[in-house]
């Protein structure tokens, strides 16, 4: 068992509770005085917090799922410490000097510039640098739009109709364990609202939110793109992040309505554990969108960080002609585990869906990936097309595929193929004879083979991610 | 377990005409159904297919029934013992070569030879109907082939069965193959009459030993109100050989299970497997494919067409463990949806903990190409027949990779016919 | 430049090599021929440092560097260069992504600064011209469903982006038509210099017509049973290997 969580076992539970509306940090446990807490720190509303209870005491009656390839201690929900306010400036390191050599170094390896190594690492600096105008140039164009970006506790202030209207509507607070444990006390998130017929000006990023670090927990998303409007999100950086909480339980809603498009890219790097499974945060997400008529979702991922990774970003297309696309690359390394995949599930008539999934196991990993094509009964002439690759490094690792395709309209084609091989002797030799080291030609191999999906994200973001990879397979050849 | 069909299940389980060698095994099995939990649709291997029908009815033993007509019969020149309602009979068997043998009739040494294998090929643990089946052993048959024995016919085991009410049947089959023995083995299920309500619950165990060679083939053709549980277990030695073939229509209730473990290297897997439900049948295949070893090849192949408010449920598992490199495995799944309400799930999944491997699968589930169809139909092919005509022709590979001629002929027709009644329909495909 | 003496080699435990001596200098072409079977392309193999490839006994000296003592990169580095016999595919990895780390490796190694991205571009491209390869060969993947010969032409390719100074050419002209075959040959003449060696492994006397060696080895069961110039080649295409083999027995 990891020692954070042994260390929050330890303490006492304080039973007889009284919520301590000053307080900073709440001690372990959940309760609804811990909603109420979490609820009036932000100072919601009643119905928000209303909505809370609701989905806490949902919580209350479910089951952890047990059904996925993954294995971990069991968690005590009882332990772990639901709401903890931002570090103070006081708290935070002075300078890189006093962080952890070994993230400075992989910072480096990543070709983070220095200032934002500093942002990254929560290093007390005076904001006055770049980026701040950056943001801020940022958030003029977006207001010239007319594109509400920001953070989901201020939206449940500025636009509560807008989010009354959709929180819940993809991700329902019972959906799952850990999407109702999230409900009932995420911590913040951002909210997007993109009128009808507004194409966004420009990627909307969480990395320009940088007030908002801080709020990995139990973050919470909702995106809606309205009638014929379009938007790409980047979520995550290719930076190491370190965490103190090791469990994670984040919910991303996106709404796309007709005619609308949503691309929702991901680069997850949380911090894997050491090479020996010590450590590490557990990410248990749940991400859905739902396609109105002529509507397009659009899911890209690099995940190649947590201990264990639980997530299956998912496209209900409820519209007819609706489009969703899910592209992944999953790489576990050291013994880290992975179940990973997606939903697409086809109501409206000739809904397309395609899933291209890479998983890459080095190590002593696990990586699964888990799918589910549905071909509703009314999903005439839908389509759907998947291929789930699987690449092995080293023999003491798994790669494992569970695909369910269930179809219920004769008219609907699903089509499934995967494959699963190593990096071969023969190319790890014609890289070696054309001068590569095997760490370099393993590197090579291994980001070819996930072209199709880098060739998803945006340009910038795609080269970090083939970096990312490299840095993430160190050590994974002899 | 419902109190009801448990209290069934040990009614049948007390049953008091066995050889009294068989009651560790029956223990046995009997001991490890009642520890086991009884599926529910939250089970992942019961997820599509529903255990109702089973569980609502009140089962009694089946009865003896005397039976003449053996038209249904594939023409085969083979050693041939038929069962009516899960009892022998004799009139309509052959004479039968010392290697096969009914477990009442077994002498000492093939007594002690059924008891080290019994139980030892199916796990009991994961296959629950397999362990049902051990606890209610009467009767079975024991095919043994020493090293380099090889019959000079195949083997024919017939399970007919007609009854008017819930009655329940059990049969069982050991096949021991040592080394470099060869055999082929035809297990056929059917009843007679359309409205046969029974519930036959069938395990089959193979040990095939080093360099042996075992053929086998599985036809369920049953009425659509009976309900049929069981599978084909099997384990491969060094250089063995398995080639098996499956065809089933649906019924209320019909699972089969395949479970077959590679556990020496050079060990070699083809299984092709056919299912045809229609009406409002159900039919689910499992089949587990473990590689225990290095060096073993799997080629996997079912297709499925599925007709009017039918469902198909195909789940196809592949396991590498971590010792087994060099493994070649494919696995294909085709479904074919030939109306509005007919449904499949399909779950093709591969485990793997071994890297020096090639593994592939695939699945597809489609309707009939519209370009095929009109280019029959422009060729002056009535598109009633032409939708027979593709049909057949989606599982006509694995029809004609049936190596037993007289089966592949047998087949052909009745194939054809459950694609389209009419014989103008068929004509075709019958005489081709 | 390339000093093999009395080298042995096996695969999987079995010997292939044995006590194979050789010397090519600068600047000189060698060709190897043999009958299927002989170790011609074992030896190209070992040369490069193939794992699986594993030499028992002898030395090679490579520039007088110990060359079985280095491993596979660094003789690629120190410019040994194979053109495979059976160039394998790596789907995903561009042709283009491969040569620049390729190149990058090689003259880093030699303390040169890396070339930028257009320098590289256009050597590439020019490379590309001289075997006639279509440019968008440089964005397709390694080998990724070339035919034969475009597979050939892009070794042959590579070998010129890379200027090595000993180049094995593994049965390139194997399963090549003559206009193809031409190609690579205009290619590997355009290489030749006076730092630069060759050593041309091929099983017919047909290559020898347009790349013409210094010295013909003849190669059976292992070792180097005859040496000439150019006109043993032209023995060996009307008499057969037979004779040879009779000779040596």
């Amino acid at each position: 068992m990891s020692e954070q969580v042994e260390q929050l076992i330890k303490k006492e539970y304080a039973a007889g509770f009284h919520t301590d509306i000053e307080s900073e940090t709440l001690p372990p446990g959940l309760n609804e005085d811990v909603v109420r807490f979490i609820s009036a720190k932000k100072n919601e509303p009643e119905w928000m917090l209303e909505w809370r209870l609701k989905a806490y005491r949902a919580w209350l009656t479910m089951k952890e799922p047990d059904w996925a390839h993954v294995h971990y201690p069991e968690i005590d929900f009882q332990a772990v410490s639901y709401y903890s306010a931002p570090k103070s400036l006081a708290d935070r390191p002075k300078s890189l000097d006093e962080v952890d050599p070994d993230l400075i170094e992989t910072y480096n390896k990543l070709g983070i510039p220095l200032h934002e190594q500093e942002m990254l690492a929560g290093v007390a600096v005076d904001a006055v640098f770049d980026s701040v105008s950056v943001v801020t140039t940022f958030r003029g164009k977006l207001e010239e739009a007319g594109v509400i970006f920001c953070p989901i506790s201020e939206a449940v202030h500025k636009y509560p109709e807008l989010v009354k209207k959709y929180i819940g509507t993809v991700v329902p607070q019972r959906d799952n364990y850990y999407a109702a444990l999230n409900s009932a006390v995420f911590s913040d998130g951002s909210f997007v609202y993109i009128p009808k017929g507004v194409r966004c000006p420009m990627e909307l990023s969480t990395y320009f939110r940088i007030n908002q670090m801080n709020t990995g927990q139990f973050e919470r998303t909702l995106i809606i793109a309205d009638e014929g409007s379009h938007v790409s999100y980047l979520e995550g950086c290719t930076a190491p992040q370190r965490d103190e909480n090791q469990l994670h339980a984040a919910v991303v809603e996106l709404i796309a309505l007709d005619n609308a498009e949503i691309k929702y890219s991901t680069v997850q790097n949380w911090y894997p554990g050491d090479e020996n499974g010590k450590g590490g945060i557990y990410n248990f997400v749940t991400k859905r969108g739902i396609c109105h008529t002529r509507a397009k979702i659009s899911w890209t991922q690099v995940e190649t960080g947590s201990a264990v990774t639980w997530k299956y970003p998912s496209c209900i297309l409820k519209g007819d002609h609706s489009i969703g696309e899910f592209y992944s690359v999953a790489l576990t390394n050291n013994c880290q585990q992975a179940d990973t995949g997606t939903k697409m599930i086809h109501l409206g008539k000739h809904t397309k869906s395609t899933i291209i999934s890479k998983g890459i196991s080095a190590g002593r990993s696990q990586n699964a990936y888990r799918g589910l094509v549905r071909m509703g009964p009314s999903a005439a002439g839908a389509r759907n097309y998947t291929q789930c690759d699987s690449l092995l490094i080293g023999d003491r690792c798994g790669a494992h595929t569970f695909p369910y395709i269930e179809s219920a309209h004769p008219s609907a084609i699903v089509e499934h193929e995967a494959t699963t091989s190593k990096v071969s002797d023969d190319q790890m030799f014609l890289c070696q004879q054309r001068g590569l080291d095997a760490e370099k030609a393993v590197s090579m191999i291994v980001n070819g083979f996930c072209r199709e999906v880098f060739k998803q994200l945006p340009m910038e973001f795609a080269v970090e991610a083939g970096k990312l990879l490299e840095v993430s397979l160190e050590g994974s050849v002899g | 377990m419902s109190g009801e069909f448990q209290q069934a299940a040990l009614t049948l389980a007390g049953a008091q005409h066995f050889p009294a060698w068989l009651t560790d095994a029956r223990a046995q099995g009997a001991a490890v159904w009642q520890g086991l939990a009884w599926p529910t649709r939250k089970t992942e291997a019961w997820r599509y297919t529903s255990l109702l029908p089973l569980e609502n009815a009140q089962w009694q033993p089946a009865q003896a029934r005397q039976l003449t007509d053996l038209s249904e019969l594939v023409e085969l020149d083979a050693y041939r013992l038929v069962f009516v309602n899960g009892h022998f009979a004799a009139h309509l068997s052959t004479e039968c070569p010392a290697a096969l043998v009914r477990f009442s009739e077994a002498d000492s040494a093939q007594q002690a030879l059924i008891r080290e294998h019994l139980n030892q090929v199916a796990d009991q643990q994961q296959h629950l109907f397999a362990a049902l089946n051990s606890s209610w052993l009467q009767e079975g048959v024991l095919l043994h082939l020493g090293a380099n024995q090889r019959l000079d016919k195949p083997v024919y085991l017939v399970q007919v069965s007609d009854q008017a009410d819930a009655q329940a049947m059990n049969a069982r089959v050991l096949v021991v193959l040592e080394s470099g023995a060869e055999a082929e083995l035809l297990e056929h299920f059917y009843s007679t009459e359309a409205d046969d309500k029974g519930w036959m619950n069938a395990t089959t165990e193979c040990v095939v030993g080093a360099n042996a060679s075992l053929r086998h083939y599985r036809i369920n053709l049953e009425s659509e109100q009976s309900l049929h549980t069981g599978g084909v277990h099997v384990r491969l030695a060094q250089d063995a050989r398995f080639n098996g073939f499956t065809l089933a229509n649906g019924s209320r209730l019909k699972r089969l299970d395949y479970h077959i473990k590679h556990l020496g290297s050079g060990s070699d897997l083809q299984l092709n497997g056919i299912y045809l439900p229609r009406n409002q049948q159900r039919v689910d295949y499992h089949t587990q494919v473990e590689h225990c070893v290095p060096h073993c090849t799997t080629t996997e192949v079912f297709r499925g067409v599925i007709a009017d408010s039918a469902r198909a449920v195909f789940n196809g598992r592949i396991h590498i463990h971590p010792d087994a490199q060099k493994t070649l495995a494919e696995m294909s799944n085709r479904n074919l949806l030939t109306s509005d309400q007919a449904q499949v799930n399909t779950k093709p999944e591969l485990e793997i903990y071994a890297d020096d491997v090639r593994c592939a699968h695939g699945a597809t589930v489609s309707q009939l190409n519209d370009e095929a169809l009109f280019y029959l139909t422009s060729r002056g092919i009535s598109e009633a027949e032409a939708r027979v005509m593709l049909s057949f022709g989606f599982v006509n590979e694995l029809v004609e990779g049936v190596a037993l001629e007289p089966l592949q002929q047998w087949l052909r027709p009745r194939i054809a016919q459950m694609f389209g009644q009419n014989d103008q329909l068929t004509r075709h495909i019958i005489h081709d | 430049m390339l000093k093999i003496n009395e080298l042995c080699a096996s695969v999987e435990d079995k010997a292939i090599i044995r006590q194979l001596s050789l010397d090519v200098g600068p600047g000189e072409i060698h060709a190897i021929m043999g009958p299927n079977g002989a170790g011609k392309s074992t030896l190209g193999n070992v040369l490069a440092g193939r794992p699986g490839y594993e030499p028992t006994a002898g030395s090679v000296t490579f520039k007088g560097l110990d060359l079985l003592d280095m491993d596979p990169e660094i003789r690629a580095r120190e410019g040994l260069f194979l053109a495979f016999q059976y160039p394998v595919e790596i789907p995903g990895v561009s042709n283009m992504e491969l040569l620049k780390a390729a190149v990058d490796a090689r003259r880093s190694h030699a303390g040169l600064s890396e070339l930028s991205a257009i320098d590289f571009m256009k050597m590439a491209r020019e490379a590309c011209k001289a075997v006639d390869l279509d440019q968008s060969f440089l964005k397709r993947g390694v080998n990724e469903g070339f035919s034969g010969g475009e597979k050939k032409r892009n070794e042959i390719m590579q070998m010129m982006l890379m200027e090595p100074s000993l180049c094995i050419l593994d049965e390139t002209d194997s399963g090549l038509d003559i206009d193809a075959l031409q190609v690579v040959a205009r290619g590997v003449n355009a290489m030749r210099a006076a730092d630069r060696s060759f050593i041309v492994v091929t099983h017919y006397q047909r290559l020898l017509d347009y790349i013409v060696p210094d010295y013909v080895h003849v190669l059976a069961n292992g070792r180097i049973v005859k040496s000439g110039d150019k006109s043993l080649a032209l023995e060996l295409e009307a008499k057969g290997y037979s004779w040879l083999e009779d000779e040596v027995a």
